[in-house]
């Protein structure tokens, strides 16, 4: 767990995609798209501490039991993780077991990166599309939560299916870099 | 196709899709959906998203991102500094003082902020230098760093036990009760080895002035006025207070872990807006963007894993491996020795999170069986995973030495680890002998169960 410090900081290196601009223009839409998502997310969390601290507030005061508070908190961070899935990737910020690519040669790394790119890109269009299969059949049938409070589950369902799709554009977008040679990411992994 | 080849084939492609250097989260939800297409009903892969999501949704659970929040708001404040310069002016007389100070800095600061990396960190940037600066050798310095560091995942609130908690389905509120004595015990320890280490360093350095060598600043006396001591206060108390207040919160019935998450999020945020003046946006967004970035990774990681647990429940795999360990007939003890020599093997290659979820299924029920406290068990656990964060290859704790004070030679802070490793597995077997360390405090506070 390294909350709190980053050893790797740095931004997320800029494609070298000069020779495409169609692949460049989607790069530089995808980034806007999740750094606006990541500022979403996090008013999302502050707002989860605030209902949380909300709760207790009242409860303790006002003597008064809040029924949404839970369910509220719930929906906000499933929302704002799922959301914010995409913009981790892009950072290269999901840890995997590197051992393997220090001991490769640089042309058979890249080879295992761009097949470990696309079989994560086929892993998460599934669950995409089945998040997507789940949010309709939510709202196609009114289903809600079993509280008292009821709120509808399209909600959080919704915000994974978008997260996910966006998850899984990001990684198509990398896995096709690494086919295009313009990623690099292969040798520096 | 047997469960024995089905579970042999479940553990193969697991290490295969791990090794391919696929993302932990990615990987894991591979396997298990793989599996699910070949072994379960079709009908199954239409409930992954669903089972992924309701795993996840649990309020538990989600409490993690807002410790982050509070750890990040914390860490990347001064307030490490500051708590480390006011106890170690109020320490300086007692002899190894400042290896001491460091140490019940970094409890103090890992007890506030919930993490390792962000203690060794914040302590690591002040208390390196200082010890170094006061004759210290560099590799004993980093050890007190490293190894006081890893109490973050053992003092609450700690992110491993919330995890454990929900995976051994234990009360959380008696988990964290009970990290505090062995976190206690590792402070001693810790606290007690810095005093012999210190004196020995010193009793070294003045044999060598007397013989006419350099003066070692060991032979230095530092002097600290009662007001230069008591002007420090003002900026720790208010962290110490938040401490206090969400441990009073906790257990004193007025808010549940989740609530308690969110209050000390918000409080740590204030707290940090008040006292640094960090509250403009562009001050706090980098600290909740590192909340998100690794929130968003373990929470991925934890809700594959539960996935991948499922499947691996589902096709009787994680029963078939329990009931072939209880077979065995391994007496109490070697079966304890066995299970956490495979968690330190695990350690080597897996974070915490997924050793703990992927593992309980299996080691579990042979260790209840046999007659264990799994709340002691929990703790035991994660002083074993702690280890983990100071030996290599994995030594994240080490890496981030290596940051704070890169001109110690990584041999030097591989090497000034070592005898906390030992302190640590002494510490394991201190809490075998007598298991009252783990469970006296839950017991008395929260009654025996």
């Amino acid at each position: 767990m390294s909350h709190g410090f980053d050893l790797d900081a740095a931004p997320a290196p800029l494609p070298r995609l000069a020779g495409n601009s169609a692949l460049a223009m989607l790069a530089r839409s995808l980034n806007w798209v999740n750094l606006q998502v990541l500022r979403l997310s996090m008013v999302a969390l502050v707002l989860t501490s605030a209902v949380l601290t909300y709760s207790v507030a009242t409860r303790y005061f006002f003597k008064t039991a809040t029924d949404w508070q839970d369910e509220a908190s719930v929906f906000l961070l499933v929302g704002a993780i799922f959301m914010c899935t995409a913009y981790v990737q892009s950072m290269r910020g999901h840890v995997g077991i590197e051992a393997l690519a220090t001991l490769l040669p640089a042309s058979v790394n890249r080879v295992r990166a761009t097949v470990v790119d696309i079989v994560s890109t086929l892993f998460c269009s599934f669950f995409a599309w089945k998040s997507w299969a789940l949010f309709h059949e939510a709202w196609a049938e009114g289903q809600t939560t079993s509280s008292s409070f009821a709120p509808p589950l399209w909600i959080p369902y919704s915000l994974m299916a978008v997260g996910m799709s966006l998850l899984a554009l990001q990684l198509l977008l990398q896995s096709v870099m690494h086919v295009a040679g313009g990623d690099g990411e292969g040798d520096a992994k | 196709m047997s469960e024995l080849s089905i579970g042999l084939s479940y553990g193969a492609a697991t290490l295969l899709v791990m090794f391919s250097g696929m993302p932990i989260a990615f990987a894991l939800g591979t396997v298990a959906v793989t599996f699910m297409y070949f072994f379960m009903p079709a009908s199954s892969l239409d409930t992954v998203t669903q089972n992924v999501y309701e795993e996840m949704a649990s309020i538990t659970l989600l409490s993690i991102p807002l410790f982050i929040m509070k750890g990040a708001a914390i860490g990347k404040s001064p307030a490490g500094q500051d708590l480390y310069s006011a106890i170690h002016a109020w320490l300086h007389k007692v002899p190894g003082g400042l290896g001491i100070a460091n140490v019940f800095a970094c409890a103090l600061f890992a007890a506030m902020a919930g993490s390792s990396p962000a203690t060794c960190s914040a302590i690591g940037s002040a208390g390196i230098p200082e010890m170094r600066k006061r004759g210290y050798s560099p590799g004993f310095a980093a050890g007190i760093i490293a190894a006081g560091g890893t109490l973050g995942i053992l003092l609450p609130p700690s992110i491993v036990m919330i995890l454990y908690a929900v995976a051994a389905e234990q009360s959380l509120g008696r988990l964290f009760l009970a990290g505090i004595g062995p976190g206690l015990l590792l402070v001693a320890l810790f606290a007690g080895y810095a005093v012999v280490r210190a004196r020995q360093e010193y009793k070294q350095a003045l044999v060598i002035y007397q013989q006419g060598g350099p003066k070692s600043a060991y032979l230095i006396e530092e002097h600290f006025t009662l007001a230069q001591k008591v002007e420090m206060l003002p900026r720790v108390l208010p962290f110490v207070i938040l401490l206090i207040g969400v441990m009073v919160a906790l257990y004193g019935g007025l808010a549940t872990p989740s609530e308690t998450a969110g209050l000390g999020g918000l409080m740590a945020l204030g707290l940090i807006a008040v006292v640094y003046g960090i509250w403009r946006p562009k001050d706090v967004a980098p600290i909740l963007t590192s909340t998100l970035k690794e929130s968003t990774m373990l929470m991925l990681i934890i809700g594959m894993s539960l996935l991948y647990s499922y499947v691996m429940s589902h096709l009787h795999i994680s029963q078939g491996a329990a009931q072939w360990i209880v077979a065995m007939q391994l007496s109490k003890w070697v079966l304890l020795a066995v299970i956490l020599l495979m968690v330190i093997v695990l350690g080597f290659f897996l974070p915490p999170v997924s050793i703990i979820l992927m593992t309980a299924p299996i080691i579990l029920p042979p260790l209840k069986a046999a007659g264990f406290d799994l709340i002691w068990f929990g703790v035991v656990m994660t002083i074993v995973m702690e280890m983990g964060l100071i030996h290599p290859p994995v030594g994240l704790n080490i890496f981030v030495i290596k940051n704070v004070a890169p001109d110690i030679p990584l041999k030097d802070v591989i090497w000034g680890v070592m005898p906390f490793v030992g302190l640590m597995f002494g510490a394991v077997f201190l809490l075998c002998l007598f298991p009252g360390i783990v469970t006296g405090l839950p017991n008395l506070v929260m009654g025996v169960k």
